[in-house]
């Protein structure tokens, strides 16, 4: 290389990496996170808010399902069918999160539309609800801040006042009918952006509340009638998430099952509820949940027969477990097919809600209640009249008002509310008193199960604010 | 060591030196390297290898169609073979360094690198093919993923050399520098599932897909000054300071400087000492040193939510949660040592002793979901470390045909936490890290304590009237015993069971060398720690550890009752009915020993030969006399021996990954592997 050039290219690499360095920006282009968006869009956290509410009521209905004997476990003494200490960090983050996002919404809508606003408060309450229900005293007023790492537990009941707060708020905005931003269609994966279907959902999650609290002091039935007389008037009010990525997480466990990889068998519970067994009255809703057993060489095998919860698997010998000898979720059910949506709350339901709120005062009112609920759930199911009708008439189901039990209410609400968390608050307020319905075999606990037990990651993370362990038979504070 | 998985490498390298002129010399030099090959998930391996029925062949995993053998449980070598991740990686790594002494007291040094490389991961699973009794493992329904990453960084270094006398006595040098160092990281990956075709693994025969994508890009500079004073050759002073600047704290943080100082006495150059004593030094230095964070630390913001199909998007909380007002962390160390040889370096020692404190420690901490977050960028206190290290070497026989040269080295740090944040009285940085219902151990900072503690649940014992510690558990109190004859578990609540961090230390290195032959081996100690060990959970649960085969027997757990008594009641280790006509359920180890961390944080201390080898140099008239100048063969075990009462594993195998500092738990990883190599080296 030529002399006059060597000395003046060195330096002039030195100097221009020198000069490149110097300026601010040279740095500050790169302190931000490129992976990552600033200011959210309304619809963008819509999506996600109500993607979220659909996929934890799955979550929440998968923890609840073997405790109201909706399914059994293939494995003898599974930890879920016995009652033994299960570690839900996983769920209860994903509450959590859930609740994060939907925050960040709330907060985003405050100044800027009521719908929006609405909407939020109200899945923020769903999901604190459904950790109430599960864990009783939980993080709120101190909870999404991003300056305390270590919030506070409210007590069971300040959670409550909290969630019943979060839901007349919801009420308020969503019943502001002059929005200026209303709510994006697409992006809402619930109710396609209709503001009148979510106030109707609004007082639907809080006639629940108010249901819930049915054997405490301060119950007061006229409140339920009147939440309900402003919430759904028929199944196509119904709320569901039917929006995945692949299918609905219900028809995925069918699928797995299938597969051979085990899930979703249905309980003796269950299925004896709906065969005839427990009720002398076969439901014409069964072969619309689940499929037929299908037994090779025996005509006489039982075809609606679920699974004892603690048992496991019938060894049905010759049979091995590869014989489908039992009732599964099955993914043909208009309940539970790749398509079906993720309920989170039906009419069917409310009907049960107003039956048991006017039964005291109003017997004919909750027999009509009662038969109604019945048809829409049929109906939802894909029966026809013909179909439906013989069993609605039978004696056994239309007893007359004044033959109307609140036993019966329960034992027809527990079809209805098939999957749906639901299912726990119902059974533990009936003290699980559905007809043959007993503890599992070998249960680890001398009664049902009333409670779930802290999460690990919690008593890891956030340890000297987690309440003390209490037995999982201690009940919470409305279950009297 | 994993069935259908490999590893090849294969490399290339150039060096040149080229003297462009008497005072202009640069040099350049190249490595080209392409390595990668099939890799399996370790941990899902051993879960279902545990799980497998020893009734059956674990290696009969496959029909004549070419479907999972299915036995009951999954065969994990039928996933091996099915369900691949493929890695290709092409890393180029280049520099030119360059040196101009324009005068005999100036020189000038620029040195330029790159480190480059693209790593592409191919993976592939085939969908079911509805054959009957068809078990697909994780395949689901088949899946094609393609994920690219390409990586850049630049390393610049700019340094001026300038040195002179300053006096009769004293020679000076100053040396004044600039650094320059840029990374970007870019990723974009693609995985497509249910397959149409099941064994077409191409993107457009899938009808699902998700969609991976990311960026981190990273500048730093740093300007820094050494002066080095010489007096007569025999004592040493050296000054320097830094100043960096970084791209991943604040404007306000992100400049920041650190010196440090030195001195360094040869006294046997100075004081007249015995005729047997040979070089020796003594050295006290301090030196500060700054560290900046991990790239986007200071920002918190939204990032796409994958669980909604195509068609759709939506926005989450991105998991970690930054803090814009993160400082530097700093940490400054104070040294003395002395070093000194002995009978012409026949023997030599080299100790020095450390005390070192860092403050404003930049760390990920795990917080309650509570907040939101699952983590948080925060300055989360100051620890200290200190310690020796000892180099002890020697030669202790020479002759004229065998020599036999030893090295020792041994060190042993001391650690504690010194303060954490303000309002934090803990970090948890490993929770709840695996295992059966409680045995879950966490791993957190207290004040106080070292860092590396494990704290896990713990069978309740006895104490009476005595105080019972809160954080440690007396291990020579008798068990508390239940009424029903078993030992009771604390359950939710954790006492402190061990620590990862080692007590020691050490390595001794000996080279053999009898004429043309030479023996080298490596020995390497780690002593004084615990681990969880994950594997023997598990092992435990499924009654494949070896002491679980007492489980058709009674026995009477040492221990005493609530009340004080000794324990006298018999219970049966076993499952379902025993033969007292008691129903024990799922029997002892899976009801309570395997419920709790206690019995299995452990004793990991290891004594290793870490290497051995045998190398022999070819004699020259062996060799054509002008064409090579020299050659040696050499054989090589790597890994030959261990010593542990560790169960199971090695216990250098880690849960975590390799960046990952939490330590304190192993099982179901690759196993590290007994190696052997055979060497040729010529030189022309």
């Amino acid at each position: 290389m030529q002399k006059i050039y060597k000395y003046p290219f060195i330096l002039a690499t030195a100097v221009t990496l020198i000069f490149q360095s110097c300026g601010k920006e040279y740095f500050d282009e790169l302190s931000a996170n490129p992976n990552q968006v600033n200011v959210p869009t309304l619809p963008a956290l819509l999506a996600t808010a109500t993607s979220k509410a659909g996929l934890r009521t799955y979550d929440a209905g998968s923890v609840v399902t073997p405790y109201v004997q909706y399914t059994a476990n293939p494995t003898a003494g599974a930890a879920s069918d016995i009652y033994e200490t299960i570690d839900y960090t996983g769920t209860w983050d994903g509450m959590y999160f859930a609740m994060a996002d939907i925050n960040e919404m709330k907060k985003l809508a405050a100044s800027t539309s009521s719908e929006y606003l609405g909407v939020a408060n109200l899945l923020i309450a769903y999901h604190l609800i459904i950790v109430n229900n599960f864990w009783g005293a939980a993080p709120y007023s101190q909870a999404f801040d991003p300056s305390n790492f270590t919030p506070k537990y409210d007590t069971d009941q300040e959670i409550y006042a909290a969630s019943m707060k979060l839901v007349d708020d919801a009420i308020t905005e969503l019943s502001k009918t002059n929005a200026t931003i209303k709510l994006a269609a697409a992006s809402d994966l619930i109710h396609g952006g209709d503001r009148a279907k979510w106030l109707k959902t609004a007082y639907a999650i809080k006639a629940r509340l108010l249901i819930k609290a049915s054997k405490t002091p301060t119950f007061s039935a006229t409140a339920v009638l009147a939440t309900l007389s402003n919430s759904y008037t028929s199944n196509a009010d119904d709320a569901g998430m039917s929006t995945f990525t692949l299918r609905n997480s219900w028809a995925q466990v069918s699928r797995n099952n299938a597969g051979l990889t085990l899930g979703g068998w249905l309980s003796e519970q269950f299925i004896d509820h709906l065969n005839g067994t427990s009720y002398g009255l076969f439901d014409p809703r069964l072969p619309k949940l689940t499929e037929a057993t299908t037994v090779p060489n025996n005509l006489n095998y039982p075809k609606w027969i679920g699974t004892v919860n603690g048992a496991g698997n019938r060894l049905n010998p010759p049979n091995n477990n590869t014989v489908k000898d039992e009732n599964y979720i099955s993914f043909i059910s208009p309940w539970t097919n790749d398509t079906a949506p993720i309920l989170l709350v039906t009419f069917a339901e409310l009907k049960f809600i107003e039956a048991e709120a006017a039964f005291a005062t109003d017997k004919p009112r909750a027999y009509a209640a009662y038969i109604a609920a019945i048809r829409a759930n049929m109906l939802k199911l894909g029966l026809t009249t013909a179909e439906s009708e013989p069993y609605v008439t039978n004696p056994i189901v239309s007893v007359g008002a004044a033959n109307l039990t609140l036993a019966l209410i329960f034992k027809e609400k527990y079809v209805v509310t098939y999957l749906n968390p639901e299912a726990w608050n119902d059974a533990r307020r009936h003290n699980y008193g559905y007809k043959n319905f007993g503890m599992p075999l070998n249960a680890v606990l001398p009664t049902f199960i009333r409670r779930l037990d802290y999460p690990i990651g919690e008593r890891s993370k956030n340890g000297t604010n987690v309440p003390a362990e209490a037995p999982r038979t201690t009940k919470l504070w409305w279950d009297l | 060591m994993l069935p259908f998985t490999d590893y090849k490498n294969l490399g290339a390298r150039l060096n040149t030196d080229i003297t462009i002129s008497p005072k202009l010399k640069a040099g350049v030099n190249m490595s080209f390297t392409n390595s990668g090959g099939y890799r399996f998930d370790a941990d899902r391996f051993g879960e279902s290898l545990t799980y497998y029925s020893g009734r059956w062949d674990v290696r009969d995993y496959v029909t004549p169609e070419g479907i999972q053998q299915w036995r009951g449980t999954n065969n994990p070598i039928f996933g091996a073979a099915t369900n691949r991740l493929k890695d290709n990686v092409n890393r180029y790594i280049a520099g030119t360094n360059f040196s101009y002494a324009p005068t005999q007291w100036l020189n000038f040094n620029y040195r330029l690198g790159v480190d480059t490389y693209t790593d592409n991961r191919i993976r592939t699973a085939p969908g079911p093919r509805g054959l009957p009794g068809e078990r697909t493992y994780d395949n689901g329904d088949g899946l094609i993923g393609d994920y690219n990453t390409s990586y850049r960084a630049i390393n610049s270094t700019f340094l001026a050399n300038a040195s002179t006398k300053l006096s009769k006595d004293i020679t000076g040098t100053l040396r004044l520098g600039y650094e320059l160092y840029d990374r970007s990281s870019k990723n974009a990956g693609i995985l497509g599932s249910q397959l149409s075709i099941y064994n077409d693994f191409r993107l457009v025969n899938a009808k699902v897909f998700e969609v991976s994508q990311g960026k981190t890009e990273y500048r730093s500079n740093g300007f820094f000054g050494e002066a080095n004073f010489d007096y007569k050759d025999f004592l040493f002073l050296s000054l320097t300071g830094r100043q960096d600047i970084t791209s991943t704290l604040s404007p306000e943080n992100r400049s920041f400087f650190y010196p440090s100082a030195s001195l360094s006495y040869v006294f046997s150059d100075n004081i007249k000492l015995p005729e047997f004593i040979g070089q020796s030094k003594l050295r006290l230095s301090y030196a500060k040193i700054g560290k900046d964070a991990s790239p986007y630390s200071t920002s918190t913001g939204f990032s796409n939510y994958t669980g909604l199909p195509t068609g759709s998007t939506g926005l989450t909380i991105s998991s970690n949660l930054g803090d814009i007002n993160l400082k530097p962390e700093f940490t400054d160390t104070y040294e003395a040592g002395l070093e000194m040889a002995f009978f012409n370096n026949r023997l030599s020692f080299d100790v020095t002793y450390y005390n070192s404190l860092s403050k404003d420690q930049i760390t990920r901490a795990q917080i309650s979901s509570a907040t939101g977050y699952v983590t948080a960028s925060i300055n989360a206190g100051s620890i200290r470390n200190r310690g020796i290290e000892l180099v002890l070497g020697g030669t202790p026989i020479k002759t004229t045909n065998f020599s036999w040269d030893a090295s020792l080295n041994f060190s042993a740090n001391k650690n504690k936490v010194i303060s954490l944040k303000e309002g934090l009285s803990e970090i948890v940085y490993g929770a709840a890290t695996g295992g059966y219902i409680n045995s879950p151990v966490t791993f957190k900072l207290i004040p106080g304590q070292p860092y590396g503690n494990i704290y896990g649940s713990y069978y309740l014992r006895y104490y009476g009237t005595d105080k019972e510690d809160p954080v440690y558990t007396d291990k020579n109190r008798p068990l508390l015993i239940g009424a029903n004859g078993f030992p009771i578990s604390s359950l939710t609540k954790q006492k402190l069971l061990g620590n990862s961090q080692p007590d020691w230390i050490g390595g001794l290195t000996n080279n053999f060398s009898y004429k043309r032959l030479t023996l080298s081996t490596i020995v390497d100690a780690r002593w004084g720690f615990e681990k969880f060990n994950r594997l023997e959970n598990f092992n435990s649960a499924f009654g494949i550890a070896d002491y679980t085969s007492d489980r058709r027997s009674y026995k009477v757990f040492d221990g005493t009752l609530a009340n004080g008594t000794p324990n006298t009641k018999q219970v049966w280790l076993g499952q379902s009915l025993g033969p007292d006509g008691v129903n024990y359920g799922e029997g002892y180890y899976r009801l309570y020993h395997r419920s709790l961390s206690e019995p299995f944080v452990q004793d990991a201390s290891w004594v290793r030969l870490r290497s051995a080898s045998l190398q022999y140099a070819l004699p020259a008239s062996w060799l054509p006399a002008k064409a090579i100048r020299n050659a040696s063969i050499s054989v090589t075990g790597n890994n030959l021996w261990l010593h542990t009462d560790y169960y199971g594993l090695d216990p250098e195998s880690l849960s975590a990954d390799s960046g990952s500092n939490v330590d304190g738990s192993a099982g179901m990883t690759y196993p590290a592997a007994r190696s052997f190599l055979f060497t040729l080296n010529v030189g022309f």
